[in-house]
Protein backbone atom coordinates (compact mmCIF):
# COMPACT_ATOMS: atom_id res chain seq x y z
CA UNK A 1 0.00 0.00 0.00
CA UNK A 2 0.97 3.88 -0.57
CA UNK A 3 1.76 5.96 1.81
CA UNK A 4 -1.26 8.29 0.35
CA UNK A 5 -3.71 5.09 0.06
CA UNK A 6 -2.65 4.11 3.94
CA UNK A 7 -2.88 8.80 4.99
CA UNK A 8 -6.34 7.98 2.87
CA UNK A 9 -7.82 4.94 5.01
CA UNK A 10 -6.39 6.46 8.51
CA UNK A 11 -8.28 9.41 7.67
CA UNK A 12 -11.73 7.75 6.17
CA UNK A 13 -11.48 5.49 9.48
CA UNK A 14 -11.20 8.26 11.81
CA UNK A 15 -14.26 10.09 10.00
CA UNK A 16 -16.80 7.05 10.06
CA UNK A 17 -15.66 6.87 14.36
CA UNK A 18 -16.93 10.27 14.51
CA UNK A 19 -20.96 10.64 15.69
CA UNK A 20 -21.18 14.38 15.26
CA UNK A 21 -21.70 15.71 11.82
CA UNK A 22 -19.92 18.41 11.65
CA UNK A 23 -16.61 16.23 12.81
CA UNK A 24 -17.21 13.97 10.11
CA UNK A 25 -17.04 16.53 8.17
CA UNK A 26 -13.91 18.22 9.05
CA UNK A 27 -11.84 14.75 8.34
CA UNK A 28 -13.58 13.98 5.15
CA UNK A 29 -12.57 17.61 4.10
CA UNK A 30 -8.87 16.74 5.16
CA UNK A 31 -9.05 13.57 3.11
CA UNK A 32 -9.63 15.70 0.51
CA UNK A 33 -7.29 18.39 1.00
CA UNK A 34 -4.27 15.59 1.28
CA UNK A 35 -5.77 14.46 -1.71
CA UNK A 36 -5.07 17.74 -3.53
CA UNK A 37 -1.38 17.79 -1.73
CA UNK A 38 -0.35 14.82 -3.37
CA UNK A 39 -1.32 15.53 -6.50
CA UNK A 40 0.14 19.12 -6.08
CA UNK A 41 3.32 16.92 -5.00
CA UNK A 42 2.89 14.88 -8.48
CA UNK A 43 2.75 17.67 -10.54
CA UNK A 44 5.72 19.94 -8.88
CA UNK A 45 8.16 16.42 -9.32
CA UNK A 46 6.80 16.07 -12.80
CA UNK A 47 7.61 19.48 -13.62
CA UNK A 48 11.23 19.27 -12.27
CA UNK A 49 11.70 15.79 -13.63
CA UNK A 50 10.85 17.34 -17.00
CA UNK A 51 12.91 20.93 -16.85
CA UNK A 52 15.84 18.90 -15.22
CA UNK A 53 15.78 16.27 -18.32
CA UNK A 54 18.56 18.83 -20.77
CA UNK A 55 19.87 15.88 -23.19
CA UNK A 56 21.46 18.86 -24.66
CA UNK A 57 23.67 19.56 -21.50
CA UNK A 58 24.87 15.99 -21.62
CA UNK B 1 -9.47 37.57 13.27
CA UNK B 2 -13.17 38.81 14.15
CA UNK B 3 -15.65 37.70 11.89
CA UNK B 4 -19.55 39.08 11.75
CA UNK B 5 -22.49 37.29 10.26
CA UNK B 6 -25.91 39.00 9.75
CA UNK B 7 -28.21 36.92 8.17
CA UNK B 8 -31.10 38.22 6.13
CA UNK B 9 -33.89 35.96 6.34
CA UNK B 10 -37.68 36.18 6.93
CA UNK B 11 -38.19 32.51 8.01
CA UNK B 12 -35.33 31.35 9.51
CA UNK B 13 -36.35 28.84 11.82
CA UNK B 14 -38.10 27.17 8.35
CA UNK B 15 -34.89 27.08 6.16
CA UNK B 16 -32.78 24.17 6.72
CA UNK B 17 -29.86 25.72 4.28
CA UNK B 18 -29.67 28.59 7.18
CA UNK B 19 -29.91 25.98 10.67
CA UNK B 20 -27.43 23.67 8.52
CA UNK B 21 -24.99 26.76 8.49
CA UNK B 22 -25.85 27.91 11.78
CA UNK B 23 -24.78 24.33 12.78
CA UNK B 24 -21.83 24.55 11.05
CA UNK B 25 -20.25 27.89 12.62
CA UNK B 26 -16.70 26.70 13.88
CA UNK B 27 -16.52 26.98 17.66
CA UNK B 28 -13.32 28.00 18.55
CA UNK B 29 -13.47 31.00 16.48
CA UNK B 30 -14.70 34.70 17.04
CA UNK B 31 -17.39 35.23 15.48
CA UNK B 32 -20.43 37.34 16.32
CA UNK B 33 -23.51 36.33 14.53
CA UNK B 34 -27.14 38.00 14.17
CA UNK B 35 -29.91 38.19 12.72
CA UNK B 36 -31.29 40.77 11.05
CA UNK B 37 -34.82 40.19 10.65
CA UNK B 38 -35.41 39.37 14.09
CA UNK B 39 -34.50 43.11 15.44
CA UNK B 40 -37.48 45.33 15.59
CA UNK B 41 -35.63 48.13 15.47
CA UNK B 42 -31.82 48.62 14.60
CA UNK B 43 -29.42 49.80 17.38
CA UNK B 44 -27.17 52.28 14.87
CA UNK B 45 -24.57 52.71 17.46
CA UNK B 46 -24.02 49.23 18.42
CA UNK B 47 -24.10 47.70 14.71
CA UNK B 48 -21.58 50.49 13.38
CA UNK B 49 -19.50 49.32 16.65
CA UNK B 50 -19.71 45.57 15.72
CA UNK B 51 -18.93 46.72 11.57
CA UNK B 52 -16.07 48.67 13.42
CA UNK B 53 -14.79 45.20 15.80
CA UNK B 54 -14.62 42.59 12.55
CA UNK B 55 -12.19 42.09 10.22
CA UNK B 56 -14.21 40.05 7.77
CA UNK B 57 -18.20 40.44 7.24
CA UNK B 58 -20.35 38.07 5.90
CA UNK B 59 -23.91 38.54 4.47
CA UNK B 60 -25.83 35.93 4.41
CA UNK B 61 -29.05 35.83 2.77
CA UNK B 62 -31.12 33.82 0.25
CA UNK B 63 -31.86 35.04 -3.07
CA UNK B 64 -35.20 37.28 -3.83
CA UNK B 65 -35.47 38.51 -7.29
CA UNK B 66 -32.08 39.18 -7.70
CA UNK B 67 -31.60 41.03 -4.66
CA UNK B 68 -30.80 39.97 -0.80
CA UNK B 69 -33.55 40.07 1.15
CA UNK B 70 -35.79 43.53 2.55
CA UNK B 71 -34.49 42.90 6.00
CA UNK B 72 -30.77 43.37 4.53
CA UNK B 73 -31.71 46.81 2.66
CA UNK B 74 -33.28 48.33 5.82
CA UNK B 75 -30.12 47.34 7.78
CA UNK B 76 -28.25 49.08 5.20
CA UNK B 77 -30.50 52.17 4.82
CA UNK B 78 -30.19 52.57 8.79
CA UNK B 79 -26.75 51.65 9.82
CA UNK B 80 -24.66 52.68 6.43
CA UNK B 81 -24.95 56.66 7.06
CA UNK B 82 -23.62 58.47 5.13
CA UNK B 83 -20.89 60.08 7.88
CA UNK B 84 -19.71 56.71 9.00
CA UNK B 85 -19.15 54.92 5.65
CA UNK B 86 -17.14 57.89 3.93
CA UNK B 87 -18.61 61.35 4.86
CA UNK B 88 -15.75 62.46 6.72
CA UNK B 89 -13.05 60.87 4.82
CA UNK B 90 -11.95 58.40 7.79
CA UNK B 91 -13.54 55.20 6.45
CA UNK B 92 -13.72 53.20 9.55
CA UNK B 93 -14.50 50.05 7.39
CA UNK B 94 -11.50 50.22 5.03
CA UNK B 95 -9.69 47.01 4.62
CA UNK B 96 -11.89 45.27 5.94
CA UNK B 97 -13.48 42.29 4.03
CA UNK B 98 -17.13 41.36 2.94
CA UNK B 99 -18.46 38.27 1.81
CA UNK B 100 -21.64 37.11 0.35
CA UNK B 101 -23.11 33.88 1.50
CA UNK B 102 -26.19 33.35 -0.97
CA UNK B 103 -28.53 30.73 -1.59
CA UNK B 104 -30.49 30.07 -4.92
CA UNK B 105 -33.23 27.83 -5.57
CA UNK B 106 -31.84 27.28 -8.89
CA UNK B 107 -28.71 26.13 -10.37
CA UNK B 108 -25.29 27.55 -10.75
CA UNK B 109 -25.66 27.27 -14.58
CA UNK B 110 -28.96 29.45 -14.79
CA UNK B 111 -26.75 32.12 -13.67
CA UNK B 112 -25.20 33.18 -16.54
CA UNK B 113 -26.18 34.77 -19.65
CA UNK B 114 -28.40 32.58 -22.03
CA UNK B 115 -29.25 30.73 -18.45
CA UNK B 116 -32.54 30.15 -17.17
CA UNK B 117 -32.06 33.50 -15.14
CA UNK B 118 -30.16 35.10 -17.70
CA UNK B 119 -28.01 37.32 -14.98
CA UNK B 120 -25.09 36.47 -12.98
CA UNK B 121 -24.77 36.25 -9.34
CA UNK B 122 -22.29 39.20 -9.68
CA UNK B 123 -24.24 40.71 -11.47
CA UNK B 124 -27.35 40.74 -8.66
CA UNK B 125 -24.83 41.77 -6.16
CA UNK B 126 -23.77 44.57 -8.16
CA UNK B 127 -24.84 47.24 -5.63
CA UNK B 128 -23.92 45.37 -2.80
CA UNK B 129 -20.23 45.59 -3.60
CA UNK B 130 -20.69 49.28 -4.46
CA UNK B 131 -21.77 49.93 -1.24
CA UNK B 132 -18.47 47.40 -0.57
CA UNK B 133 -16.10 49.72 -3.00
CA UNK B 134 -16.98 53.11 -1.51
CA UNK B 135 -16.46 51.85 2.01
CA UNK B 136 -13.19 50.95 0.84
CA UNK B 137 -13.85 47.41 1.97
CA UNK B 138 -12.10 44.59 0.09
CA UNK B 139 -15.09 42.21 -1.57
CA UNK B 140 -14.49 38.59 -1.60
CA UNK B 141 -15.47 36.03 -4.31
CA UNK B 142 -19.12 35.01 -3.27
CA UNK B 143 -20.08 31.89 -1.64
CA UNK B 144 -22.66 30.56 -3.35
CA UNK B 145 -24.85 27.74 -2.22
CA UNK B 146 -27.58 26.34 -5.07
CA UNK B 147 -30.49 23.86 -4.50
CA UNK B 148 -29.21 23.13 -1.30
CA UNK B 149 -32.25 20.40 -1.16
CA UNK B 150 -30.75 18.39 -3.89
CA UNK B 151 -27.00 18.47 -2.18
CA UNK B 152 -25.97 14.53 -1.39
CA UNK B 153 -24.46 13.98 2.43
CA UNK B 154 -21.03 13.89 0.94
CA UNK B 155 -20.95 17.08 -0.69
CA UNK B 156 -23.28 18.56 2.63
CA UNK B 157 -19.95 17.43 4.36
CA UNK B 158 -17.76 18.90 2.24
CA UNK B 159 -20.36 22.64 2.69
CA UNK B 160 -19.21 22.57 6.89
CA UNK B 161 -16.25 23.41 6.26
CA UNK B 162 -16.11 24.79 2.90
CA UNK B 163 -18.33 27.59 5.16
CA UNK B 164 -16.22 27.62 7.82
CA UNK B 165 -13.24 28.08 5.88
CA UNK B 166 -14.90 31.10 3.75
CA UNK B 167 -16.14 32.45 7.68
CA UNK B 168 -11.99 32.17 9.14
CA UNK B 169 -9.46 31.35 6.46
CA UNK B 170 -7.14 34.39 4.94
CA UNK B 171 -8.12 34.90 1.36
CA UNK B 172 -7.06 34.38 -1.65
CA UNK B 173 -8.17 30.42 -1.13
CA UNK B 174 -4.80 29.07 -2.46
CA UNK B 175 -3.47 25.84 -1.60
CA UNK B 176 -1.21 27.91 0.86
CA UNK B 177 -3.57 29.19 2.78
CA UNK B 178 -5.88 26.18 2.54
CA UNK B 179 -2.91 23.83 4.51
CA UNK B 180 -2.28 26.41 6.77
CA UNK B 181 -6.22 26.80 7.68
CA UNK B 182 -6.46 22.97 7.79
CA UNK B 183 -3.61 22.67 9.80
CA UNK B 184 -4.34 25.00 12.86
CA UNK B 185 -7.52 23.05 12.86
CA UNK B 186 -5.83 20.25 12.25
CA UNK B 187 -4.71 20.65 15.91
CA UNK B 188 -8.21 21.36 17.79
CA UNK B 189 -9.77 18.57 16.04
CA UNK B 190 -6.79 15.88 17.27
CA UNK B 191 -7.15 17.54 20.78
CA UNK B 192 -10.89 16.79 21.15
CA UNK B 193 -10.41 12.83 19.68
CA UNK B 194 -11.37 10.13 22.36
CA UNK B 195 -8.12 8.64 23.90
CA UNK B 196 -8.41 5.87 21.49
CA UNK B 197 -8.21 7.79 18.46
CA UNK B 198 -5.61 10.45 19.59
CA UNK B 199 -2.43 8.16 18.29
CA UNK B 200 -4.19 8.09 15.16
CA UNK B 201 -5.20 11.40 14.84
CA UNK B 202 -1.37 12.62 16.02
CA UNK B 203 -0.18 10.54 13.34
CA UNK B 204 -2.50 11.81 10.62
CA UNK B 205 -1.29 15.73 12.00
CA UNK B 206 2.41 14.12 11.09
CA UNK B 207 2.25 13.55 8.35
CA UNK B 208 0.18 16.15 6.83
CA UNK B 209 3.38 18.32 8.02
CA UNK B 210 5.07 16.64 6.69
CA UNK B 211 3.16 16.95 3.57
CA UNK B 212 3.27 20.54 3.69
CA UNK B 213 7.14 21.11 4.04
CA UNK B 214 8.02 18.29 1.04
CA UNK B 215 5.37 20.95 -1.07
CA UNK B 216 7.13 23.67 -0.01
CA UNK B 217 10.64 22.41 -0.79
CA UNK B 218 9.25 21.03 -4.16
CA UNK B 219 7.92 24.72 -4.70
CA UNK B 220 11.64 26.15 -3.41
CA UNK B 221 13.31 23.57 -6.01
CA UNK B 222 11.38 24.48 -8.71
CA UNK B 223 11.95 28.24 -8.39
CA UNK B 224 15.39 27.37 -8.33
CA UNK B 225 15.40 25.84 -11.49
CA UNK B 226 13.50 28.25 -13.19
CA UNK B 227 15.31 31.02 -11.63
CA UNK B 228 19.19 29.37 -13.97
CA UNK B 229 16.78 28.59 -16.78
CA UNK B 230 16.37 32.38 -17.07
CA UNK B 231 19.83 33.49 -17.15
Amino acid sequence: MTNDAWLHQQIQDLAQRQPQFTDRAFWVALDQMVAEQAQRRDQLQGEIDGRTWRPDRW
Amino acid sequence: MTTLILVAHPQLADSTSQQFFKASLPPEASIVWEHLDAQENFDVAQEQAQLRQADRIILQFPLYWYAAPASLKAWEDTVLTRSFVYGDHRYPLADKELGVVVTTGMPAKAFQRGGAEGLTLDASLAPLAAVAQRAHIRWLPTFAVHQFGYLTETQKLQLVVDYQRYLTQPQPDSLTNRQAWFAQRLEQMVAKLPADQQATGRLIATTFDQSRADLDQLADTLAMIKETEDD
